[in-house]
């Protein structure tokens, strides 16, 4: 079974090398070849990336999310899935080279990098908190496509501003198109983190029930990551009224879209550094010891390092 | 025996000919008619013109062709020039220095590449192939193609079909009005949804206009300094549309041919006086401005103002007038984008260089398709005689089939008829092997002649 999954680590990364090669080949030329191939492709990645994360979860007794670099490796998987059901939706394809691209790069570096999680969080074993982080890790897939297309926008738009009618021109979609892919992964993000942050909350407060009352002191709906998590979700919120209710478009909305992003990504950044709360944790225990396995759960220490 | 024939054009075209002689040697759909009943109309014909098994003549604004199928031993520019000479057309032009005269293979190479679009003189332009496909038609109604014709005109069109989708020799905009269009949808994906406001009323103005229309503009509103001329032009464009603007349009510029007809709801057309220039500016999501003013007459304030209500959804501004009639200045301005014909014709020179990238593996494809036809022509003169043998065994096998049907039930019959379908397969196979095994052309003829001498097949004249 090691075997399988050391081939995995290094055939993952390779399909998703070819998958983004052929978005590439499609983006530069155009090719019609290109064309056909490149869907079937990324579908068949998919699947791959997919048979490897059950195979691991088996094997593990958990959800492949023991630290940032697996979380990185399922995120790929998700942005290449997210990215196919938007390329079905819109019958846009020249815009995969950079999502999938993006999604090489994280599997790339979740796969060279990852070494065994030893200790990991035995609430990757509790299907209350798997299912809260499956939608934490949708939610930021499409937040994480929203930033891309914005990107695409401002860039083309900044293309056509200075007339420049080269390659990105005459590829990319247009800015229309740009912005409801943008916009429609927001639409998409904001009810999957809602679910995330609500699934989260009601986990903590079933968890608390199970745990030490030192334990359970420690879980605080007032913790700097979920509140940075409401935050987030209040700002694409009021972007999200603006654009449906006020006519926010353009170069604003895709603004907003940039920022917003970058915010989440140096907010998290600098909670999972600076403030070791419930959401950073390491068990010294048995690896395979969960909560749900014992009557009595295994105590639990903070310390820095690992976590989800 | 069959009787071989030969292939030949000749071509009249935009590459050897200017348009003086190309106007002189265009040939009406009568006239096409009177070539073909003069060339193959029966036994009644002129001993001059015999030996002409068929003709497809095809003339458009940049070209006139004849191809000609003719029977092997006939010249064909005698045969061609007396056709052309019965039915008044001028036989000289076809022997001068503006004619293309190609024989064989490279007559069909030809064929296939201006089916392609590749001789075209907008490189992958599509109408060609339409004109193509009518001149074919028109012949057929006419007269029974030759076999080399009609395989020739066949493979051209799937010679073309190929080239316009396993390249991207077709796409992207090469005339002004298009490009317009194309800039156009870099910003608005669904042309139907936005509104259009032309400034200007003229010539030039009405084209671009018809242009938008053709792609589903949601509303067209003109605004010029004489309102009649404004609302003439708005009653115009309203007429065609309602007449169908999606034919004539095509009619008159065939680049639109692949378009769709105006969708339902798109296409509403207003007029409105010159005083009311700046409201109308700031319901526009593209402007076009083609007006004789020597003076810019949009200027920045106007714009500021204009968008004010826009937050942040892009404003497309098209300045096709010389001199320009919006302000430098206004491109300055965020949201707003501004272009003119310079950028247009950038994007021509663009597209019309990535078309010609195209050109290695469109005449890739071509040659693919001749080797198609190089192969069916080396076989050609097999195919009678191994049609008659086939038939031939296919008698012999159904009178054994009803003989044995007879003496047997029908299941007896049956696997009977299937075993002997399969002995005619091999037999006419290994037939078909050894006869183009032959090393030489009479050693083939002579293996021909055995074949029906022994069978008793065919005509034996």
């Amino acid at each position: 079974m090691a075997v399988l999954h050391s081939a995995f680590m290094v055939l993952l990364p390779m399909a998703y090398l070819v998958v983004w090669g052929s978005y590439m080949w499609l983006f530069l030329t155009d090719h019609p070849g290109a064309h056909r191939i490149v869907t079937r492709v990324a579908l068949v990645t998919v699947f791959l990336d997919l048979v490897a994360t059950v195979h691991l979860a088996q094997e593990l007794h958990r959800l492949p999310m023991g630290s940032p670099l697996e979380f990185l490796g399922l995120l790929a998987l998700a942005m290449l899935a997210t990215y196919l059901v938007i390329e079905r939706r819109l019958h846009v394809k020249n815009t995969g080279f950079l999502v999938t691209g993006v999604a090489f790069l994280f599997k790339f570096l979740s796969a060279a990098f990852t070494t065994p999680v030893r200790g990991a969080s035995p609430y990757l074993s509790d299907p209350g908190f798997a299912g809260h982080a499956v939608f934490v890790l949708l939610a930021y897939t499409a937040l994480s496509l929203s930033f891309l297309y914005a990107i695409l926008y401002l860039v083309l738009s900044r293309q056509l501003m200075h007339r420049h009618f080269g390659l990105l021109f005459r590829r990319l979609p247009s800015l229309d198109v740009l912005e409801r892919m943008s916009v429609g992964a927001v639409e998409l993000g904001l009810p999957l983190l809602f679910v995330a942050l609500s699934l989260g909350h009601l986990w903590m407060y079933d968890l608390a029930d199970r745990v030490s009352p030192e334990m359970a002191a420690l879980l605080s709906p007032y913790d700097p990551k979920i509140m940075a998590t409401w935050v987030i979700f209040l700002a694409y919120a009021v972007g999200l009224a603006g654009h449906r209710f006020l006519g926010w478009r353009g170069y604003r909305m895709n603004v907003m879209a940039v920022v917003g992003y970058v915010v989440i990504v140096l907010s998290m950044g600098l909670i999972q550094h600076f403030f070791p709360t419930f959401h950073k944790f390491r068990v010294h225990a048995e690896p395979k010891t969960t909560l749900l396995h014992e009557a009595a759960p295994t105590p639990l220490v903070l310390t820095r390092g690992g976590g989800v | 025996m069959t009787q071989l024939s030969t292939l030949h054009v000749r071509s009249i075209n935009h590459r050897v000919a200017p348009t003086a002689v190309r106007e002189q040697a265009h040939i009406e759909p009568e006239q096409a008619v009177a070539l073909m009943n003069a060339l193959v109309g029966g036994p009644e014909q002129e001993a001059a013109v015999r030996g002409c098994l068929s003709v497809i003549p095809v003339s458009t604004c940049n070209r006139t062709e004849i191809y000609l199928e003719i029977l092997e031993g006939h010249d064909p520019d005698a045969v061609m020039g007396a056709g052309l000479a019965a039915v008044g057309l001028d036989a000289d032009l076809y022997h001068s220095e503006y004619a293309l005269r190609l024989n064989g293979l490279e007559a069909i190479e030809h064929l296939y590449k201006v089916s392609s679009g590749l001789e075209s003189m907008m490189l992958g332009e599509p109408q060609i192939a339409g004109q193509l496909k009518t001149a074919y038609r028109l012949a057929r109604e006419h007269q029974e193609p030759g076999p080399g014709l009609l395989r020739a005109f066949q493979g051209a069109f799937r010679a073309g079909k190929r080239v316009r989708t396993e390249t991207r020799i077709a796409t992207g905009a090469v005339s002004v009005a298009f490009a317009a269009v194309e800039l156009a949808r870099k910003f608005f994906d669904h042309l139907c949804d936005q509104n259009a406001v032309l400034v200007g009323a003229g010539e030039t103005g009405g084209l671009a206009a018809r242009h938008f229309l053709q792609h589903n503009i949601g509303q067209l509103t003109v605004v010029n300094r004489s309102y009649d001329r404004a609302q003439t032009l708005a009653q115009t464009l309203m007429a065609e549309k309602k007449a169908g603007l999606g034919r004539s349009a095509r009619e008159g510029a065939a680049e639109l041919q692949a378009l769709p007809e105006l969708e339902e709801g798109c296409g509403q057309i207003a007029a409105r006086p010159w005083e009311e220039l700046i409201p109308a500016l700031a319901a526009a999501d593209v402007i076009l401005t083609t007006t004789g003013a020597t003076e810019p007459i949009i200027l920045p304030a106007m714009v500021e103002e204009a968008i004010s209500g826009r937050k942040g959804k892009p404003l497309f501004m098209l300045d096709i007038a010389v001199p320009r009639d919006i302000h430098p200045d206004v491109h300055q301005i965020a949201g707003v984008f501004v272009f003119g014909l310079d950028d247009l014709d950038e994007i021509i020179q663009g597209n019309l260089s990535a078309r010609e990238h195209q050109i290695p593996r469109a005449e890739e494809i071509i040659r693919e398709e001749l080797v198609e036809f190089q192969q069916w022509l080396n076989d050609v003169d097999l195919r009678p005689t191994v049609a008659e043998f086939r038939a031939y065994l296919e008698e012999l096998k159904d009178k054994q089939v009803g003989f044995v049907r007879k003496k047997q039930n029908d299941e007896v019959a049956a696997a009977v008829d299937r075993s002997l379908q399969q002995f005619i397969k091999k037999v006419v196979g290994r037939s078909v092997s050894t006869l183009k095994a032959a090393e030489s052309r009479e050693q083939r003829e002579r293996d021909l002649a055995t074949l029906h001498r022994i069978f008793g097949i065919g005509d034996q004249d």
